[in-house]
């Protein structure tokens, strides 16, 4: 009997969950407009697509290389 | 305060609202109409509400003042009863009838006059469903009003996707709807409106108001994610990104918690200040991951934050970057033996692959490397070939690690 609450209480909030979306889209308000001046050069400015370069002088770069030096050492 | 109201005090404001509704609809204004119409924002007790309670028999005065309005006003003042007193189910009940009532009187207007009204309907009955069906939840009943109300607003779409001046409300319904179908997991049911939307021959997309548009656009973006459309949903997003509002910083967000996992998919990476603006920085290790070739920060990354990426539906997105990450380790590898011996940097060891994973806490022996490899050689994400028996891996000399350049892998 003891156990019988809790699981149902965890039922219960689970089927409560079942009604969440936490990527709910905020209601822009019913009359509300604005300047649609496709202003989004900031937001396009924040990605990068060329970041792939051959820099290996970072330090997990520097980590590999040593790893693999040790392992071509242990071979000779 | 209802206890000291006078009855003559309570007719009196009941009889004003009712005028008030009366001639916003006899002079078509509509901004007035949708105010009135508004019971779920309205505060738990108002003039109005403390009339209700004390002069019960507001039905009869609403039907015999009003008759050409007899099907709308006593079920609308019986939900913003009903709704004072925190009754939700009663007052989606009362709501709906009201709503009904309503949606055949826009039917017979022959101007969209009354469109914002309609709009605050719309959104009024979602979020009276929502209270109503939380009521219903926790004393055990089963909530289905969020449902029920989803069917209304699909007659309020019918009412508005046809040909003529209404057209342009119905972009609004049928966000109200996405909201309705995301919460009730039936994403499914968004698929015929969006065929109505987008098939129109005679309504041009760009026509709707923009903020439909950008609220639709977050919507279909993230059904795009959840069918791996990573191009299609791309756009979508970029132009919810694009149009938004910048002032409600939390709709910006959102769309970027979608867009950036879809960015990172095509191999497009996001500033860290862009991560940091919007506290989206669980995004911080998967990218540091991407560009280091560090398939243990990934796998780590995945794990902390797998609640989160579970319930918004990215998981399994950000999993399948792991083969960019291998991409991106071989070729750290192949740039790494290009300064030590140019003459072999082509000629990968599948030995030694397997040293590197080790070092990064994956266990693989030589059979799963190649197989690895093979995935990557088919994906074309590195161009070359085995010698199978020495177990090597013979790189191309030209652009052996193609870019994505903005395609899914």
């Amino acid at each position: 009997m003891a156990a019988a609450a809790p699981a149902d209480a965890k039922a219960e909030a689970a089927k409560v969950d079942l009604l969440e979306d936490d990527d709910e889209f905020e209601e822009f308000e019913i009359d509300q407009e604005w300047d649609d001046k496709e202003d989004g050069d900031e937001a396009i400015q924040q990605w990068e697509d060329d970041w792939d370069d051959d820099d290996v002088n970072d330090d997990f770069s520097l980590q590999l290389r040593k790893e693999l030096e040790e392992c071509n050492t242990q071979k000779i | 305060m209802a206890a000291y109201l006078s009855m003559g005090e309570a007719h009196r404001r009941i009889a004003d609202y009712l005028s008030r509704v009366a001639d916003s609809v006899s002079s078509s204004d509509g901004a007035a109409l949708a105010s009135l119409l508004a019971v779920s924002s309205a505060q738990a007790t108002t003039p109005l509400s403390d009339a209700l309670s004390a002069f019960p028999d507001f039905p009869r005065l609403a039907a015999d003042r009003y008759p050409h309005l007899s099907d709308l006003l006593p079920p609308l003042l019986r939900a913003i009863h009903s709704h004072s007193l925190r009754r939700f189910a009663d007052a989606y009940s009362s709501f709906e009838k009201a709503a009904n009532a309503f949606l055949q009187e826009f039917r017979n207007w022959e101007t969209p006059w009354a469109m914002e009204a309609m709009h605050t309907v719309a959104l009024e009955i979602r979020l009276l469903a929502e209270k109503a069906d939380r009521e219903l939840a926790t004393s055990g009943k089963n909530p289905d009003k969020l449902q029920a109300a989803g069917s209304f607003l699909m007659k309020v779409f019918g009412a508005l996707a046809v040909k003529g001046p209404k057209r342009i409300g119905a972009l609004y319904v049928t966000c109200q709807l996405f909201k309705i179908y995301f919460r009730l997991g039936t994403v499914h049911l968004c698929r015929s409106v969006i065929r109505s939307i987008e098939t129109a021959r005679n309504f041009d997309f760009e026509d709707f108001p923009v903020k439909d548009k950008v609220t639709y656009m977050y919507y279909t973006g993230r059904l795009e994610v959840f069918n791996e459309n990573f191009l299609v949903a791309d756009q979508k997003l970029t132009y919810a990104l694009v149009h938004c509002n910048p002032q409600y910083g939390s709709n910006l967000r959102i769309i970027l918690k979608f867009l950036i996992p879809v960015k990172l998919s095509i191999g497009v990476l996001p500033r860290i200040t862009l991560l940091e603006r919007y506290n989206l920085l669980e995004y911080a290790d998967v990218v540091t991951s991407l560009k280091r070739g560090d398939l243990r920060l990934l796998r780590q990354a995945l794990e902390r934050h797998e609640d989160q990426f579970l319930k918004s539906g990215v998981y399994l997105v950000l999993e399948k970057l792991e083969l960019q990450v291998y991409q991106r380790l071989v070729k750290k590898i192949h740039i790494i033996q290009r300064q030590k011996e140019p003459a072999k940097a082509h000629q990968i060891k599948l030995e030694v692959v397997v040293k590197a994973l080790k070092w990064l806490e994956i266990d693989m022996d030589v059979d799963e490397v190649e197989c690895i490899m093979a995935c990557l050689i088919y994906k074309n994400l590195i161009k070359g070939y085995f010698a199978h028996k020495s177990k090597v891996l013979v790189l191309s000399k030209q652009d052996p690690f193609p870019k994505l350049n903005g395609k899914p892998v």
